[in-house]
């Protein structure tokens, strides 16, 4: 098996220039589906028997919180590159993932503080899914913050993989967490092992916001990405080169 | 073919009597991507023009020496 593939993200070059290329199919992938699932969940989705129309909060609430969580395994794997193989865009993939996945967190917080509300009748219990989720958005913020206060890059980036390595624990707890406790949150609406519990008429719309949600967050961490890249290889020939072209 | 589920558009908008919940959440979710998408152009945009610079600045070094 040729690794030529997983070695060329080692050349920031080559990673500005196709995720470029990356950055624009998933921003339309993403604006699509987005405008598609989201109308298709607010107005034509059929109302819940039990909830009204609070539930509709599921066709943003549950895209965010995945990704939330697909965002902080995705630093995890990046840490893991970055010690292995010592690559510079692992470390850029941590600083990009990390802004990118803390807004997604807050999104997933409030919007399940705001569902909370006329469902259960509070915007806020200390449940095990609520409160790790909660502890996911401090491990971000840790992240970003570890980062402002080493002024050494290289330090500050090795400093970052480790913390996010050692937060890589809180994940199977934030899944989990609705099965060990006893928690006002439902289970998963969504499992690729077992059928929906909800119609297709209901998950169908939902699916779609998930692909268009993924494809929103790769657009924003690409765009994130080059722009780290640049900054970073502001000195480098082929930089000079690409801004001159631009 | 899904139908639209309610009545009126003034109905769906009013979503009665969960509006005030489920509409300010997609308004927050569009202040947010829309925001971290102005931000990610504007650092991008900030780069470039910093680099634009450095690159001029180099420039005027060498025509100067």
């Amino acid at each position: 098996m040729s690794w030529r593939w997983f070695h060329q993200w080692g050349s920031p070059r080559w990673f500005y220039e196709r995720a470029g290329r990356w950055q624009t199919v998933s921003g339309f992938i993403a604006l699509i589906l987005l405008i598609v699932g989201t109308v298709w969940g607010l107005g034509f989705a059929p109302v819940d028997y039990q909830q009204g129309h609070s539930y509709r909060i599921i066709y943003l609430h549950v895209p965010v919180a995945f990704l939330a969580q697909a965002m902080y395994a995705g630093m995890a794997v990046c840490a893991v590159v970055l010690f292995v193989w010592k690559m510079k865009i692992a470390d850029v993939g941590i600083q990009a993932l990390a802004v990118v996945g803390l807004a997604f967190t807050v999104l997933s917080l409030v919007s399940g503080a705001i569902w909370g509300k006329p469902t259960w009748g509070t915007y806020w219990v200390w449940d095990a899914r609520l409160t790790s989720m909660l502890i996911l958005a401090f491990l971000y913020l840790g992240v970003i913050g570890l980062r402002g206060a080493i002024a050494e890059p290289e330090q500050a980036g090795k400093a970052c993989a480790i913390l996010v390595l050692v937060g890589v624990i809180n994940l199977p707890i934030i899944k989990y967490s609705v099965e060990w406790w006893n928690t006002l949150h439902q289970p998963a609406s969504l499992k690729l092992t077992e059928k929906p519990a909800m119609p297709a008429s209901m998950w169908v719309p939902l699916l779609v916001n998930i692909v268009g949600y993924y494809a929103a967050a790769f657009y924003l961490v690409f765009a994130s990405m080059r722009a780290i890249v640049l900054h970073r290889e502001r000195r480098a020939s082929w930089v000079k080169e690409v801004v001159g072209r631009a | 073919m899904p139908e639209f589920q309610f009545e009126s558009l003034a109905a769906f908008f009013a979503m009665a009597p969960h509006g005030a919940f489920v509409w300010p959440v997609y308004f927050l979710g569009v202040v947010i991507l829309g925001g971290l998408t102005w931000s990610m152009a504007r650092q991008h945009a900030r780069a470039i023009r910093l680099i634009r610079r450095n690159i001029e600045r180099e420039e005027f070094d060498e025509s100067e020496t």
